[in-house]
């Protein structure tokens, strides 16, 4: 692949990313010096230990958190110079989160949480529009997530895996660029992480990229690319090249 | 969208929306009640003292004025003006079975005040109280011969051919004793009789009223100096008694003929005397009244009412020199006393519910930061997912909207069915927990008063809705500060 394909390819690019919190008086660098590019497609897997910075990398991937220093490029622009609105855009419209703890909404059912993110971006009379257009999107990706039966249930009443599935299914509502997985499997058993994975392996399969954040080497497999991160930097021996 | 469907789902699910809802309804039905019965009250004291005192009236000293026909003649001709009459007010004395007691006597032409102020609707006795009272004293199921029938009966068609309130406009003993020179009569304000007691329906017995009974007033002339001259006393029996709506009126005044008063108080045309001498100078004295009353025509605002007396007045005295000085006042100059103090009142309550409506504002913001807090991972999540610093805010803003438009308007629902049946709710807690709230014997009305304005009641709506607003406007602006990360995190 020449430099100009690659550089046409990346989809994420951070340069000298750091982020710096204060606490107690003393500052506390979680991300030191982080390069990173993300190209159209790929699955990367950031794998670390606990506190190694992994999600807060992916926070600021995601542009929930702004670096100390440094910059994440996507489609030719560095997100953090975006103002709050465009921001909020990028974070709805070109990425997709999936947490380890599902973070669904307990009032609202599960076609409800889908379609959240949908939503978000529209006013009552521009929903009523685009409700017809995204309702079966969000159906048939619960369908594909094996979620028929379960469209009006609250979370509370669903399993971890189900929880994670309606999270993924979210997340990739509004056919994100990106998908961020912050150890989507970190929260279930063996079988039912084995499941998720296979799910995500599916969506890639398709063409989503994603980024996904563990500290499981098992999981960590999965993906096209592994880096590993201490101490919030890159650990360049245990990093694969794509 | 999703803040409208976060709104409506954040209400069914949670009990703090309820807690604040009540809050809200709670402090409007309160407000409004207390602003209905103090309305209500101060509504019922401006009729009574228009009842009593007209729109407008002319007045002088207890001397009176002369030519005071002239000036009616000349007031009937404004155009302003629907109504007009004389009366003459005096301070004097009753012996009622044997008790004397200071009183107002005031001297009218009942028909022409009765234009004026509607006096013979406050003529208190009628004719079914009369009948009441046979049922009571005589009742049909316990009749036990003929001959009680018989008196039964004839008593009944007697005080059906009685109607009490026409003998009270005429001033007419309701029975002249055989043998005996007829009296004139007088009508008793009902306080005035110390026997009256209200009972706790707020009515009056006619057993202890002093209709048909005899009495001696006492008037004082004087001169035109102030000088006491010798005191006129009649005898006079009680044709009515009245009943206006303010205590110290009824318990203070007396109504009695207007020639009479006149002739008693030595207002009535006279050979004028020579106050030196005290020799007839041989030219006629005019008679003379001490006060005007006023209705004005319907529509008629009150100023220009007041206006349009006043230039008729200063025209007519100016044509005749040594009147004297002729005060015109309105109905709410002459009372301004006892409205200005229920005014004060009124102000004071709402005040001090407003104050106490502050604390439920106080509560709102308290259970909307509660709301915030339980929620802060939900904002994190909606962040992450793209909405707004704005959009979350909006959220809270929008919930505190809805809590207080749901709570203003069961405030609202509640304070309607209260104030609407105030009284079937004093009734059943007096019958069923012997608690009267509002007790007549003690303010004077029979019927606790209210009235719902609608100005007022949409303002206290909408203040209340903002409030609620209020009361979320610093949670939600937290809400919308609060770090999305750490949001995330939170527990």
């Amino acid at each position: 692949m020449t430099d100009t394909a690659t550089q046409q390819d990346t989809l994420l690019q951070a340069t000298g990313l750091r982020k710096m919190y204060r606490m107690g008086g003393q500052s506390l660098e979680v991300i030191r010096g982080v390069d990173l590019s993300v190209t159209r497609g790929q699955w990367l897997a950031i794998l670390g230990a606990s506190g190694s910075g992994k999600s807060t990398l992916l926070h600021l991937l995601g542009g929930l958190d702004r670096p100390s220093q440094g910059s994440v490029v996507f489609d030719k622009q560095n997100i953090f110079a975006m103002r709050g609105p465009r921001l909020d855009r990028y974070r709805n419209r070109h990425v997709g989160f999936v947490f380890q703890f599902y973070h669904l909404l307990p009032e609202l059912n599960v076609i409800e949480n889908v379609l959240l993110a949908a939503m978000i971006s529209r006013s009552v009379p521009a929903w009523a529009g685009a409700r017809s257009q995204q309702r079966p999107r969000a159906l048939k990706l619960l369908d594909r997530l094996g979620l028929s039966h379960r469209l009006n249930h609250r979370p509370a009443k669903l399993s971890g895996g189900e929880r994670q599935r309606v999270a993924i299914a979210r997340a990739l509502i509004n056919q994100p660029d990106v998908l961020l997985a912050d150890e989507p499997t970190g929260n279930l058993d063996a079988q039912t992480g084995d499941q998720i994975l296979e799910v995500l392996q599916e969506f890639h399969q398709a063409g989503q990229t994603i980024v996904m954040v563990t500290h499981d080497h098992r999981i960590a497999q999965a993906a096209d690319r592994v880096i590993t991160l201490r101490d919030g930097k890159l650990d360049p021996e245990q990093s694969e090249a794509s | 969208m999703y803040k409208l469907l976060l709104i409506l789902k954040y209400l069914r699910r949670k009990l703090a929306p309820l807690f604040a809802a009540s809050a809200v309804a709670l402090c409007t039905a309160m407000v409004i009640i207390v602003i209905s019965v103090m309305g209500g009250f101060l509504q019922m004291m401006r009729e009574s003292a228009q009842r009593l005192t007209g729109q407008v009236t002319v007045s002088s000293d207890l001397w009176g004025f002369p030519h005071y026909e002239d000036l009616l003649d000349e007031l009937k001709k404004v155009p302003q003006i629907d109504a007009a009459t004389a009366l003459i007010r005096a301070y004097g004395l009753i012996n009622l079975y044997n008790n004397v007691i200071t009183i107002e006597a005031v001297g009218i032409h009942p028909d022409s005040l009765n234009t004026v102020t509607g006096y013979r609707e406050t003529l208190y006795w009628t004719s079914q109280h009369l009948l009441d009272d046979i049922e009571q004293s005589m009742p049909p199921a316990e009749l036990r011969n003929q001959r009680e029938q018989a008196l039964y009966e004839s008593r009944r068609q007697r005080f059906e051919q009685i109607d009490l309130r026409d003998l009270g406009m005429t001033f007419t003993p309701p029975v002249t004793r055989p043998n005996q020179q007829p009296q004139p009569g007088i009508v008793l304000g009902i306080e005035v009789n110390p026997y009256n007691r209200r009972g706790h329906d707020g009515q009056y017995d006619i057993a202890t009223s002093s209709i048909n009974s005899e009495l001696t007033l006492t008037l004082i002339p004087m001169t035109q100096r102030g000088t006491v001259m010798e005191p006129s006393v009649r005898r006079m029996v009680v044709a009515n008694e009245f009943k206006s709506g303010l205590y110290e009126i009824d318990a203070n005044r007396v109504y009695a003929p207007f020639d009479l008063v006149q002739q008693m108080l030595r207002m009535d045309e006279a050979t004028q005397v020579n106050p030196e001498t005290g020799e007839p100078t041989g030219q006629m004295e005019p008679a003379r009244t001490s006060e005007i009353m006023l209705r004005g025509k319907p529509g008629v605002p009150l100023d220009e009412l007041r206006q349009a007396v006043s230039d008729t007045v200063d025209a007519f005295t100016a044509a005749r020199p040594g009147l004297p000085y002729l005060r015109v006042q309105t109905w709410r100059d002459r009372h301004a006393t006892l409205l200005g103090a229920v005014e004060k009142e009124k102000m004071l309550l709402t005040f001090l519910f407003a104050v106490i409506s502050v604390v439920a504002i106080a509560m709102i913001g308290v259970i909307f930061y509660m709301i915030v807090l339980e929620k802060t991972r939900d904002i994190g999540v909606l962040r992450a997912v793209g909405a707004s610093r704005g959009g979350v805010m909006s959220i809270f803003l929008g919930y505190g909207l809805a809590v207080g438009c749901i709570g203003a308007g069961v405030g609202l629902a509640l304070a309607a069915s209260v104030v609407y049946n105030i009284n079937k709710i004093q009734d059943f807690l007096t019958q069923r927990f012997n608690f009267t709230m509002w007790d007549p014997t003690i303010y004077y009305f029979d019927k606790v008063p209210s009235q719902f304005d609608t100005t007022e009641v949409t303002v206290i709506v909408v203040v209340a809705i903002l409030s609620s607003v209020l009361g979320a406007l610093l949670p939600a602006y937290l809400a919308g500060r609060l770090n999305p990360v750490e949001s995330l995190r939170y527990e």
